[in-house]
């Protein structure tokens, strides 16, 4: 049995009836906010007569301050149609529909108004007329059209009911009798609440983006997370580690009372690798990994290297590490001659350098410190006058650190002298 | 595909080789863990190649996966160019590698001029400018992500620069390399320590020793002068028994 339900009147809210119908049933279809179809099979269980069950559905209503029209029907078109046309509770009996839409006016069936304009011309003014006509006859002056509006206005059903899509609302919540101290016991109940959380994103395949986690406390405050991985997951463990990991950044101030986690729901998106390139990595197992060296990403200081475009010596920048598939049709070039590589010092450890003839012959610095053998220079390079300027007289010199060694024990390191400051600078070791 | 199916003496060389890095992919994805090898199939997984010709033929191809191994000398020989070298060539591969850089020594540029894909490139800097006392606390922090580094799976190399930290090292636990040796067994991941001397190698991994030689300059002394490589000796083994000269390029 099918209920048609409509309110003639302005709706509180756009949502209400569909919200009202949804308390009985969730076989709702609502292609406008009014009038609403509920399937209402199994239902007898609870209300043993549909007289019963209508009046349910008005006083339910009532209570939301809606004035409703109710008709049960045992065909959609005619449980709809009734209910747009009738006040109150309409119930019709199997078999009844064709006899109950027949005194109703003709524009309830909602046809096109050139239909509507030809049926008046035709003389056709109820519902019954129309369903009084011969089939044949009006299939063809209509078509295929003629034999579907005969159906409708006798009250039979064309195609199935398709329920109104349920709100995606990906949120768990967990009362907890007892309170829980400490990270492990929570651990367990963490995977209790994401669970389904994570059941139900794979039903509607999709994986989380992001996860807010509210922790009641006993103390009356929320402790909230929000958690944004590198890659979306559905994965429990993921989330749970990730989650775990965070709270070890983010300790609690009390026992916990309540778990409430909310997930960001986006599309799963398959990925197709190559077998002849290496794999990437796993998203689930990179979001790990990187949770787990917090200490390190949360102050800037873990990353992937990445050179800026300057002149600036000793420039750069530190991006999120988040490694990217080969690009395709890469021209295989061959790898450099193995080169020499500089070992920053940061900041560059002021020196007091001795000169002879405008070349170092002394150097010393904390930590370096030892007479000049051998050097190369100067190289002067200036920059960024516009902005913070910069200019430098750079040397290549190999210490004897200690007094009669030529090189072993000593080094190679690049000195500078900052020409505004003038000021000498060890600015690294050549390795 | 089975190694069997095709024999590989008919093969042109080019079709020989791409079966074998098809085989080397099979095998690196464990697709084939479970099967038995195939006949004549050496299952052991291949060192990671440094690129640098030296010291490849002294490690016996480059530093073995699933062991602890180290690179050690003193200032100026060699040691940072050659650890630059194998990330380079790990990360050109289209591999994952981190250092952990616990004095923040990295100068991007030099790793960019080695050739490394610095987006494969995990960089873990310690904190700027640290004092002695910090600076032993951030080599325990050092020591603990390349725990976590290696014992995720994700990365074919990572390294841990304790050069200049001699002192500060000295103070970690000694039971701190054995625990990394362990961690590695059976993995992919090739762990190698950079240090001024003798750290820790476990028993299947490589200790490269490189000891300076005189550098190479471009020309005589005076204004246009340019230092043109450091010329350095490699020692492999136990006991350095082999040895190598290598250069690496300063132009």
């Amino acid at each position: 049995m099918f209920g048609g339900l409509h309110s003639p009147r302005p709706l509180p809210e756009e949502d209400a009836l569909l919200a009202l119908a949804r308390e009985f049933t969730p076989r709702v279809e609502a292609p406008a906010p009014t009038p609403v179809l509920l399937d209402l099979s199994g239902l007898g269980r609870l209300w043993p007569t549909p007289h019963e069950l209508g009046r349910a559905l008005l006083d339910a209503a009532a209570a939301r301050a809606i004035e409703a029209q109710a008709a049960l029907a045992f065909s959609r078109a005619a449980a709809l149609t009734l209910a747009r046309a009738r006040p109150g509770l309409t119930v019709v009996p199997a078999g009844g529909e064709a006899a109950a839409l027949a005194p109703l006016p003709l524009d309830l069936l909602g046809l096109p108004a050139d239909r509507q304009e030809l049926f008046r011309r035709w003389g056709l003014r109820t519902i019954g007329d129309l369903a009084r006509l011969p089939p044949v006859s009006l299939a063809e002056r209509l078509g295929s059209d003629g034999p579907r509006l005969l159906r409708l206005a006798r009250g039979e059903d064309e195609g199935l009911l398709v329920p109104a899509p349920l709100p995606e609302c990906f949120e768990t919540t967990l009362e907890l009798d007892w309170p829980v101290d400490g990270l492990e016991p929570l651990a367990f109940l963490l995977s209790r609440v994401l669970e389904p959380l994570c059941v139900a994103l794979a039903a509607h395949g999709a994986k989380a983006a992001s996860l807010a986690v509210d922790l009641g406390l006993v103390d009356g405050t929320v402790h909230a997370r929000v958690l944004k991985p590198a890659a979306p997951s559905g994965e429990v463990r993921t989330w749970r580690t990730l989650v775990l990991l965070d709270l070890e950044a983010h300790p609690l101030r009390d026992a916990i009372a309540r778990i409430t986690a909310r997930a960001e729901p986006t599309p799963a998106r398959p990925a197709q690798f190559s077998l002849l390139d290496p794999a990437l990595p796993s998203p689930e197992r990179l979001a790990e990994t990187m949770a787990r060296l917090h200490a390190w990403t949360a102050e800037g200081r873990g990353g992937s290297p990445q050179l800026v475009d300057t002149h600036r010596p000793g420039a750069f920048a530190v991006s999120t590490f988040a490694p990217g598939p080969l690009p395709r049709g890469r021209p295989e070039e061959a790898p450099p001659a193995p080169r020499v590589a500089l070992r920053a010092y940061r900041p560059p450890r002021l020196a007091h350098v001795l000169t002879k003839g405008g070349v170092p012959v002394f150097v010393s610095a904390p930590g370096v410190r030892g007479a000049v053998v051998a050097c190369a220079g100067p190289w002067r390079a200036s920059g960024d006058w516009w902005d913070v300027a910069w200019s430098r007289e750079e040397w290549d010199v190999v210490l004897a650190l200690q007094p009669g060694q030529a090189l072993a024990g000593g080094g190679v390191f690049r000195l500078f002298l900052d020409r505004l400051r003038e000021e000498w600078f060890v600015g690294g070791e050549l390795d | 595909m089975s190694a069997a199916s095709l024999p590989s003496a008919t093969l042109a060389p080019p079709q020989a080789e791409r079966k074998r890095a098809l085989e080397d992919l099979l095998r690196a994805r464990r697709l084939q863990a479970d099967a038995p090898p195939l006949r004549g199939e050496d299952r052991r997984l291949r060192p990671l190649s440094t690129g640098i010709g030296a010291v490849d033929a002294l490690l016996d191809g480059g530093f073995p996966r699933g062991a602890l191994s180290e690179v050690h000398g003193p200032a100026s020989s060699g040691r940072t160019g050659v650890l630059l070298a194998l990330l380079a060539r790990t990360t050109r591969g289209g591999a994952l590698a981190a250092l952990v850089d616990p004095l923040d020594r990295l100068d991007p540029a030099s790793a960019a001029a080695a050739g490394a894909d610095l987006s494969r490139l995990l960089w873990l800097r310690g904190p700027r400018g640290a004092s002695e006392e910090p600076k032993a606390k951030a080599l325990a922090d050092a020591t603990a992500a390349v725990a976590t580094l290696a014992g995720s799976g994700l990365f074919d190399v990572v390294a841990l620069d304790l050069a200049g930290a001699d002192r500060e090292r000295r103070r970690l636990p000694a039971t701190t390399w054995l625990r990394l040796q362990r961690l590695v067994e059976g993995a992919t991941t090739a762990v190698v320590l950079l240090a001024d001397g003798h750290v820790a190698c476990g028993p299947g991994g490589v200790a490269l020793a490189l000891e300076p030689v005189a550098p190479r300059w471009s020309g005589p002394p005076g204004p246009a002068r340019l230092l043109a490589a450091l010329a350095a000796r490699a020692r492999a083994g136990r006991h350095g028994l082999r040895s190598a000269d290598l250069a690496l390029a300063a132009l």
